[in-house]
């Protein structure tokens, strides 16, 4: 009896240690196929060498990730590089996963501000400050974190965030340009005396509830106190503390208050943006620029246009961190070939060809920017050229602020007051920086 | 002999037991461990901790909101998905041409992913939305709601929408079980002179109970654990109003808790277990045989 199962134990165990073997083996053998042949290539020339290049789904039409890109470098380097596509949603959590059993890709395509907050910057990416493209930089602090270059990017149009309007609607009604709120509140009345919306807010997405006061915060600080995100930051001062921060909030409310805006805010998501502005049942809406050139492409005929936040007088216009920027891991597997692909993008030719295609406004030297699309001219005219701009509340966080679009949308749906909404994200920040270990919290 | 024949069925449980330990019970202990560590992805080593992880649960707001939120969700859909399941279950037991067709109807929501669910109810129940525009016609003006939307509402909107879905999977088991309850009761009830209702009580519920047993449990755990339907109908919102201590593990491995997110799981399995088990015992004394 007791041989019998002894032998049923062995035999299952037999088994399962197999099928496991065997799946280490398959594996084994896979990467064995990259990194032998890595290894192959750092010795002896021809053969060839395989990154890894992590991307989002949503991200899978970046200019870095391009087929004919990415087979010219082949043909140049005999380095071939292998996209891994990560789900949009899951983006985040894969590549922490990957990172924290050293899974890691050799190049990562992610967001520099979201890269401080969600993937430890610091710990697990390449200072690229010595690379030889560094020096050809017009903008390094677009690339820059903790007062080093860790991303990689051609372009320095970084994602500029403020109202996005109909131009032709303001044309036809005779509307200028508001430059603080009470002219914006004159603006929103005449708009909806026309019989049309005049903001539409998606707050579904509880992000977008978040774009007036990342610059309209920004804008204040940059403007009254240049140090006040770094005494938040070493818990020196609350978010609570600063009174301006408070009527921001109140000011975005009253717009809805006052019924300027959709009906169902908190119902809305932000992919109706688009269809909103091409129905033309709307004139504007607090973005980025991005959501131009996403109507622009369903409508090259649409005329949409891109003002501050008018939260104070004269305000700036928010800048977010640049996105889609290459970082490459500290442990990545193959961190000479990842740095040639860097280098070979950041090439006079290479830089020059996706600027052009992409209308980028160009970070390098010795690259031309080409003639920008309207909207994106007046942005460099009005706000990038004069300075103009301040780098959105984003920038400097080191937390998630998920919590803190939560709280903005708590505020739409009546459970909190402009206090209330600073108070809150007050209690969460320093528990957020607490768990991160920063000094003072 | 007679031993190695006894014992001969237990050695099927082998290759399963073995599979569980390796894919449940060893993460899980693995979970249990983490629970007590401040595991985080900024962190370059990890520390033991204690309760602090559990103290903290017991403090925050969004998690003690989000506690309530699981509790009034598990009770509404255990009540309506079993009374509603009991109803439907006898009334398409009884003889009506039609009955093979209802119960298909009545199933058929069961079987469609949660996120089918999410895109036909989303534009529903806005407020212009299907259902309010419904209430207008009929000039019940007054019970037009944000569901969605409205904070002290949503959670229970979600219920509702659970309790739609899933009423069809009770109603199947209930209609088994009556099925195997012999007619010869019923007729011997009639002779007594019962009405339906007396024979509902007296011999329907009795004889159903190891059904109803299995549904209450199916439909507790479930409540308990959540996480669905909340994630695709708010996100947990407006706001953290319909936040579940599903979305909020979620939510804690955002963050970057993972220490944090497991205490909360490990909370959530010993909540499950802590209610199901005695529950499920209680009951099981209450059943009787035929």
């Amino acid at each position: 009896m007791n041989d019998t199962m002894k032998k049923m134990a062995t035999g299952l165990l037999a088994g399962v240690m197999t099928v496991s073997l065997a799946a280490c083996g398959s594996g084994d053998s896979g990467s064995k196929n990259t990194s032998s042949t890595g290894n192959g290539n750092s010795g002896s020339k021809g053969s060839k060498v395989t990154i890894e290049l992590a991307i989002s789904k949503s991200s899978q039409d970046s200019a870095f990730v391009a087929k004919e890109l990415l087979n010219e470098f082949e043909q140049e380097t005999g380095i071939k590089v292998n996209l891994q596509l990560l789900p949009a949603e899951q983006t985040a959590t894969v590549l922490q996963t990957k990172l924290a059993v050293d899974e890691t890709p050799d190049i990562v395509q992610y967001n520099l501000a979201s890269a401080t907050t969600d993937l430890n910057l610091e710990r697990n990416f390449e200072i690229l400050d010595n690379e030889p493209w560094v020096s050809r930089l017009l903008n390094k602090e677009v690339l820059s974190a903790y007062g080093h270059v860790y991303s990689f990017h051609v372009s320095q149009d970084t994602g500029m965030q403020g109202v996005v309007y109909n131009k032709d609607m303001f044309k036809e009604l005779g509307i200028a340009i508001p430059n603080n709120f009470e002219e914006f509140l004159a603006v929103c009345e005449k708009i909806k005396a026309s019989g049309v919306i005049p903001v539409f807010m998606p707050f579904k997405d509880n992000w977008a509830a978040n774009i007036w006061p990342a610059a309209a915060f920004a804008d204040w600080a940059a403007k009254n106190e240049p140090a006040l995100f770094d005494d938040i930051n070493a818990n020196k001062k609350k978010w609570a503390d600063v009174p301006e921060f408070a009527t921001f909030l109140e000011q975005q409310y009253d717009v809805y208050k006052k019924g300027y805006t959709n009906a169902d805010i908190l119902s809305d998501s932000y992919d109706m943006a688009v269809g909103k502005f091409l129905d033309k049942e709307v004139a504007m809406m607090f973005m980025g620029d991005w959501l131009i050139e996403n109507v622009t492409e369903k409508d090259p005929n649409m005329h949409l246009g891109l003002f501050a936040i008018p939260s104070s007088d004269d305000p700036s216009l928010g800048a977010s961190p640049l996105g889609g920027q290459l970082f490459i891991p500290k442990k990545a597997k193959h961190m000479e070939e990842a740095k040639k692909f860097l280098d070979y993008i950041a090439t006079k030719e290479v830089a020059q060809k996706i600027v052009d295609t992409q209308s980028y406004v160009s970070n390098f030297s010795d690259v031309t920017t080409p003639e920008l699309p309207e909207y994106k001219q007046e942005i460099v005219d009005q706000y990038i050229t004069p300075k103009k701009t301040a780098l959105t509340t984003d920038a400097y966080m080191i937390v998630d602020r998920a919590e803190l679009y939560r709280l903005l949308q708590d505020q739409f749906a009546g459970g909190l007051d402009p206090e209330g909404v600073l108070q809150a994200w007050d209690e969460k920040f320093s528990q957020l920086m607490k768990d991160k270990g920063v000094e003072g919290f | 002999m007679k031993i190695s024949k006894k014992l001969y069925s237990y050695y099927l449980i082998w290759p399963a037991l073995l599979i569980y330990s390796i894919f449940f019970v060893l993460p899980a202990l693995i979970g249990l461990f983490y629970s007590f560590t401040d595991w985080r992805l900024d962190r370059e080593t990890i520390k033991f901790i204690g309760w602090d992880n559990f103290e903290r649960i017991f403090t925050d707001k969004t998690l003690l909101l989000a506690m309530k939120n699981t509790c009034i969700f598990a009770v509404v859909t255990v009540l309506g998905k079993n009374l509603l399941g009991i109803a439907l279950a006898v009334g398409l037991n009884m003889k009506l041409k039609s009955k093979n067709f209802l119960r298909a109807i009545f199933y058929s929501p069961s079987i469609l992913s949660v996120l089918v669910i999410s895109i036909v109810f989303t534009p529903m129940l806005r407020s212009e939305g299907t259902i309010n525009r419904i209430f207008d016609a009929v000039g019940l003006h007054s019970l037009s709601q944000a569901w969605l939307t409205n904070p002290s509402i949503v959670i229970w909107t979600v219920a509702a929408v659970s309790i739609w879905q899933h009423t069809g999977f009770q109603m199947a088991i209930y209609l088994a079980g009556l099925q195997s309850i012999s007619k010869d009761y019923y007729e011997a009830a009639t002779i007594d002179g019962a009405g339906s209702w007396r024979s509902f009580v007296s011999i329907t519920l009795p004889l159903l109970l190891p059904a109803i047993n299995i549904n209450l449990m199916l439909t507790l755990i479930g409540g308990l654990k959540v996480f669905s339907e909340v994630f695709v109908l708010t996100g947990g919102g407006p706001g953290n109003a319909s936040q579940v201590v599903g979305t909020i593990i979620l939510r804690s491995f955002g963050e970057g808790s993972w220490g944090l997110g497991t205490a909360v799981n490990t909370l959530l399995f010993a909540a499950v277990t802590i209610i199901a088990i005695p529950l499920l015992i209680f009951m099981r004394r209450k059943e009787v045989s035929e």
